[in-house]
């Protein structure tokens, strides 16, 4: 039986994350929560994550921060990082850490086809 | 050694209103309440202060508890002039604060909220939702604990900080009142079926404060204050000083002119009161013509017909100069909507109006406009004294038309109010029925202080500008709408002059 892919949800928004929680879970993903990057890199530290869902701006450590040092770390500079933004149109210079850009709010399908592009060479190697 | 207290510099909003009502703005390390019902406009007033402050070369922290989403915020916000995307996250930063709230209460939101504000520099902060912290507060200690802990960070960092939160009623006034430097009330509730904001400082630590309810709107500029008019000008009631001696201003009416014995005089106030389609405007434009042709300033500040209508009307009937005037720059043809106007928005135009242009004559035409846009009719004499004692301030010569509502009462009433207490001059227009026809009819009813001609005179409005004719030469009555002839039965018929459409 193949094994689940790990997706971690970081995200200071009351509500959202725990949508995304479920919603992951019901297509198929083990999903784990933090709520800001500092709590997100602890989490990598412990465990296997294939992808990260990143919100931009948090408190403690922001998305940008977080992309910053897993691009640094031999374990997770390959592991694909979503952003996920509430911004409307502003492009940052940090946008090229992440491997997709996600404009909230975006649709389900939006979401799971971005989130399969980024995975694709992930799920082959399952 | 240099001594310690309570610094009162201020941190303006950049919402010009508002500043004026705050004494200049929040103070630095200030704890201020904005409270009032959902959709008062809170949100709006918060995020509008974080841009200006960037804009001005601060940094803002906006947290947000069960408040709505950062996306669906944006979503809003971005139609504003305002928003400005760039400023984010360099110098306005968003974060939620409800999970840390959550999972650790009170102290985990405090020590959130001190790490992200000495982590972003910011020198302002926002909480929308205060009403989740005082929920997730098991006592009302607990709550002012928070409170207190919120204004020493406040203190350390010299941060302003607004705690926005729900509130129906400013008869409300909750302990958490008594912790903080200030609190402001917003409301938005219907007048008949106008909707009107206001916004209201219940408490303001160290300032002075401009007290009372003003009116605030929402535009794509974002939210805009307006303290009351009459609060604008200096207090005290209308200055009844004779008005100043010198040449006369006339109408350019030979007739008219020597029934006021050469025009009105300079800094005088005239009403002119008739009934509707009575002459009042034209004649008002007609002071404004003669105006122009002299080459001196004049604004117009009407609420009925718009500029262009109006211009081409006194081209149509012989009352030129008025768009030449325009165009060279002399001629000023302000026109509002009356209906969903607000009477401050309306005050402030018309006197910033005349600051800029200091006109040598205005002429407001149709004085009920304000009382249209009135939120509180019980307003309209206060507010009708501070225009009055701004007229006379600057030394303008105004004409101003109010209606009568009958067409052909027997009696007439003269409008009492705050301007109507500074008129000099009165003049009435009217119809009367006249041996089968419909005549307009001029008469001046009052001069202050000088000596005028009496007689009443018909009115014809023609294509080549006002007549005035002697058509009721002994005959009583008129101004009632019963002339009858007292001396001359075979009254001349008037001579016939071509009527203007």
């Amino acid at each position: 039986m193949p094994t689940k892919l790990s997706i971690l949800i970081v995200d200071d928004e009351f509500g959202l994350a725990d949508m995304l929680r479920e919603m992951l879970r019901e297509s198929g993903y083990e999903v784990t929560l933090a709520i800001n990057g500092k709590l997100a890199l602890e989490i990598l530290r412990e465990g296997r994550v294939d992808l990260v869902l990143t919100d931009m701006m948090m408190p403690v450590m922001d998305g940008a921060e977080l992309a910053t040092a897993m691009r640094n770390d031999d374990t997770h500079r390959a592991t694909p990082i979503i952003m996920m933004t509430s911004l409307p149109t502003a492009r940052s210079q940090t946008d090229r850490l992440f491997d997709a850009v996600l404009r909230k709010p975006f649709t389900p399908d939006l979401l799971l086809e971005t989130m399969a592009g980024c995975l694709a060479g992930r799920m082959e190697s399952q | 050694m240099r001594e310690q207290g309570p610094s009162f510099e201020r941190r303006a909003t950049g919402i010009e209103g508002l500043d004026r009502i705050l004494d200049g703005g929040f103070l630095v390390s200030g704890v201020y309440i904005v409270q009032g019902p959902p959709g008062a406009g809170k949100t709006i007033l918060a995020n509008q202060t974080c841009f200006n402050h960037a804009a001005a070369g601060g940094r803002a922290l906006y947290v947000t508890l069960l408040a709505e989403s950062h996306s669906r915020m944006f979503a809003h916000l971005k139609r504003m002039a305002f928003f400005d995307e760039s400023a984010i996250p360099d110098r306005v930063y968003y974060i939620g604060g409800y999970s840390a709230l959550e999972a650790g209460g009170l102290e985990a939101l405090v020590t959130l909220i001190r790490g992200a504000i000495q982590k972003h520099r910011a020198t302002l902060l926002v909480v929308d939702g205060l009403i989740s912290a005082q929920e997730s507060s098991p006592t009302d200690r607990e709550f002012k604990k928070f409170l207190h802990e919120i204004q020493t960070l406040g203190d350390l960092t010299g941060c302003t900080v607004l705690l926005l939160t729900n509130s129906q009623r400013a008869a409300e006034f909750f302990p958490e009142h008594t912790m903080v430097d200030g609190v402001l009330h917003l409301t938005d509730e219907l007048s008949e079926l106008r909707p009107l904001r206001h916004i209201r400082v219940l408490k303001l630590r160290g300032s002075a404060p401009v007290r009372g309810l003003h009116s605030m709107r929402i535009t794509d500029q974002g939210l805009e204050v307006r303290p009351r008019i009459e609060t604008r000008l200096s207090p005290g009631g209308v200055n009844e000083q004779p008005v100043a001696a010198g040449l006369k201003l006339p109408f350019g009416l030979a007739d008219f002119d020597e029934m006021l014995r050469g025009g009105v005089r300079p800094g005088s106030v005239t009403m002119l009161l008739g009934s509707s389609g009575s002459g009042k405007t034209l004649l008002g434009m007609q002071f404004l013509s003669e105006g122009v042709r002299r080459g001196e300033r004049v604004v117009y500040f009407g609420f009925y017909e718009q500029p262009e209508a109006i211009l081409a009307k006194c081209q149509r009937v012989g009352i030129g100069g008025l768009k030449e005037g325009v165009e060279r720059g002399i001629a000023q043809v302000v026109w509002h909507r009356p209906v969903e106007g607000v009477i401050d928005e309306l005050g402030e135009s018309l006197i910033e109006t005349i600051r800029n242009t200091r006109p040598q004559r205005l002429f407001l035409d149709g004085i009920e406009g304000f009382e249209r846009a009135a939120d509180f009719p019980q307003r309209m004499s206060h507010v009708y004294s501070a225009i009055a004692q701004e007229l006379e301030r600057l030394g303008i010569t105004t004409l101003y038309s109010t209606e009568t509502r009958e067409l052909f009462a027997r009696t007439i009433e003269v409008p009492i109010n705050g301007l109507s207490a500074a008129t000099q001059n009165i003049v009435l227009l009217r119809h009367i029925e006249h041996r089968a026809a419909m005549l307009r009819v001029l008469a001046i009813l009052k001069v202050r202080d000088d000596d005028y001609d009496a007689r009443m005179r018909e009115l014809r409005i023609t294509n080549d500008g006002i007549r005035l004719l002697d058509t009721f030469a002994g005959e009583s009555g008129v101004a009632a709408g019963g002339g009858g002839a007292v001396s001359d039965p075979h009254a001349k018929v008037p001579e016939a002059y071509p009527r203007a459409d």
